[in-house]
């Protein structure tokens, strides 16, 4: 699973957190230009013109501990740094400066059905999907009968993915993701998927995954979700924490931003 | 080790999009170099007159372990920025999609020399206990094609018209490798340079071994495993220092 870089640094870790985030900074460079041929390089190199780019700072001097078995929500406006903050945290983006310890093996869900290929079937779909998300053949065939019964999809395990609608294929994601019992899971938004009665199985799955003392870290527009699930938050706003705490006067404090329009 | 079923898992999926079209699909791949050979053998024996012994098999030879380099350098070099969604989704070590690709590109490759057997019958190898040699030089040039591939791949990520550079840098080696003409062709004040090429002595190698039958020469293995480690070296450090940005610039 995921595996991630990280993970090395854990052993010293004799506390209850499942993550510690430590003074972690992010920053993109913005080309002005933005070459990515040899070409435009050689081009760029004879030109004389200089390399020049805007510095970005997704993310600055962010520190926040979660507990194991805790539900922590991650709120703020579009573009304040949310997803780079979970993609570090799933070991995608390296960061500049900073650390990140995890306690744990971490399932990250920013999108469902990572690797999923249209022209295999629902079955091999499964096995590579299970391997992509660190299970190993032996367990995903122990799961395999579970997975297309909670997808509700017996009846096309050898249909190829392509002929499949969509609503199937984020069911057969969601259904084979969720076997992967990770100690910390990420989740981005991706709570909504497919029709009512799935979306309601999916929620029972998640109380089931909180209710088994997992760690989870939601990041989320839907303030009603978070109210629900999280017992705390932070809030993000371009690229800093501008409040922490319990979720309710963080959400309070998110929905004066709003209003103010900052 | 923990990836190994994903890394297999992947090499399959390879495998099965690309053969794809079934039986005709892998029809096709074994044509292809036997179609090559017929017309670089009429070509090169009628219209330069070289005369090697087996020219036939001598072509048909070069040419297979020549496509493993050329295909399987080519197509590795998408395998990151051709799967996204495993770079920026979700965290594996992305070697593993170099490692898959440039090993399904492997098995073709196998299955290619595997058609080659009854050939070298037919047109009278010297089939000798040496070739059984085979496939431990073929796993050295995997590790050759590997590190190349780590290096193309990460290096795509960052150029994108190092394919069209790539393409040219193929077709120059196909022309430095005694692939369609005999290696006595080479005068002699090159000769030192020329066999520095270890796809040269690859080549050479692997006819020793399958038509020649000849023992494997102690030189010409150990340079082999030298460059195999050298490529393998290089790949793995270049690809580490590039790999930290994937994630954003994909």
């Amino acid at each position: 699973m995921a595996n991630n870089r990280y993970t090395l640094k854990k052993k010293n870790l004799d506390n209850n957190n499942a993550i510690e985030v430590d003074h972690l900074s992010k920053q993109f460079r913005i080309p002005h230009e933005r070459k990515i041929t040899v070409y435009q390089h050689l081009a760029g190199l004879i030109g004389g013109g200089s390399y020049s780019y805007e510095v970005f700072n997704a993310l600055q001097d962010i520190s926040f501990t979660v507990e194991h078995g805790e539900t922590f929500g991650v709120i703020g406006p579009n573009g304040s740094g949310k997803s780079t903050l979970l993609k570090i945290l799933a070991g995608v983006l390296y960061p500049d400066s900073g650390t990140v310890h995890l306690n744990g093996k971490i399932a990250p869900f920013l999108e469902l059905g990572v690797g999923f290929t249209p022209d295999l079937t629902a079955k091999e779909n499964i096995y590579l999907y299970g391997a992509i998300m660190g299970l190993s053949k032996k367990e995903i065939a122990s799961k395999y009968d579970e997975i297309l019964d909670f997808a509700e999809l017996k009846r096309f395990e050898n249909m190829k993915l392509k002929n499949f609608s969509s609503g199937m294929t984020v069911r057969l994601a969601f259904s084979t993701a969720i076997q992967t019992n990770p100690d910390i899971l990420l989740v981005d938004e991706v709570l909504a998927v497919g029709d009512e009665s799935f979306q309601r199985k999916c929620g029972e799955k998640i109380d089931e995954i909180r209710e088994a003392g997992k760690t989870i870290i939601l990041v989320s527009h839907a303030m009603g979700t978070v109210q629900e699930l999280c017992e705390r938050c932070i809030l993000i706003q371009n690229g800093k924490i501008v409040e922490a705490g319990a979720t309710e006067k963080v959400i309070e404090e998110y929905h004066c931003l709003s209003e103010k329009g900052l | 080790m923990q990836y190994r079923d994903l890394i297999w898992n992947l090499t399959i999926t390879d495998l099965k999009i690309k053969y794809q079209s079934s039986v005709l699909g892998f029809a096709w791949s074994l044509l292809n170099p036997l179609l090559m050979m017929l017309v670089l053998y009429f070509v090169f024996s009628n219209v330069f007159r070289f005369t090697q012994e087996h020219f036939a098999l001598y072509i048909l030879v070069g040419l297979i372990a020549w496509r493993f380099l050329a295909n399987g350098t080519s197509v590795a070099m998408m395998s990151i920025v051709g799967k996204p969604s495993l770079v920026t989704k979700i965290y594996i070590p992305r070697q593993i999609l170099v490692l898959s690709s440039t090993l399904s590109s492997f098995i073709s490759s196998i299955l290619e020399f595997c058609v080659l057997i009854p050939l070298l019958f037919i047109f009278g190898a010297n089939i000798t206990p040496y070739v059984l040699f085979f496939p431990i030089a073929h796993v050295i040039f995997f590790f050759i094609v590997y590190g190349l591939s780590l290096m193309v791949a990460a290096m795509y990520v960052y150029y994108r018209d190092l394919t069209q550079i790539w393409e040219v840098v193929i077709q120059i080696g196909f022309f430095l490798s005694p692939i369609v003409y005999p290696i006595s062709m080479i005068p002699a004040q090159y000769l030192p340079f020329y066999v520095l090429n270890p796809v040269t002595i690859i080549i050479e190698t692997y006819r020793n071994f399958l038509i020649f039958g000849l023992p494997p020469g102690l030189k010409s293995m150990v340079y082999l495993v030298i460059s195999a480690v050298i490529m393998m070296v290089a790949g793995n450090a270049l690809f580490n220092r590039l790999e930290r940005r994937f994630g954003e610039l994909i």
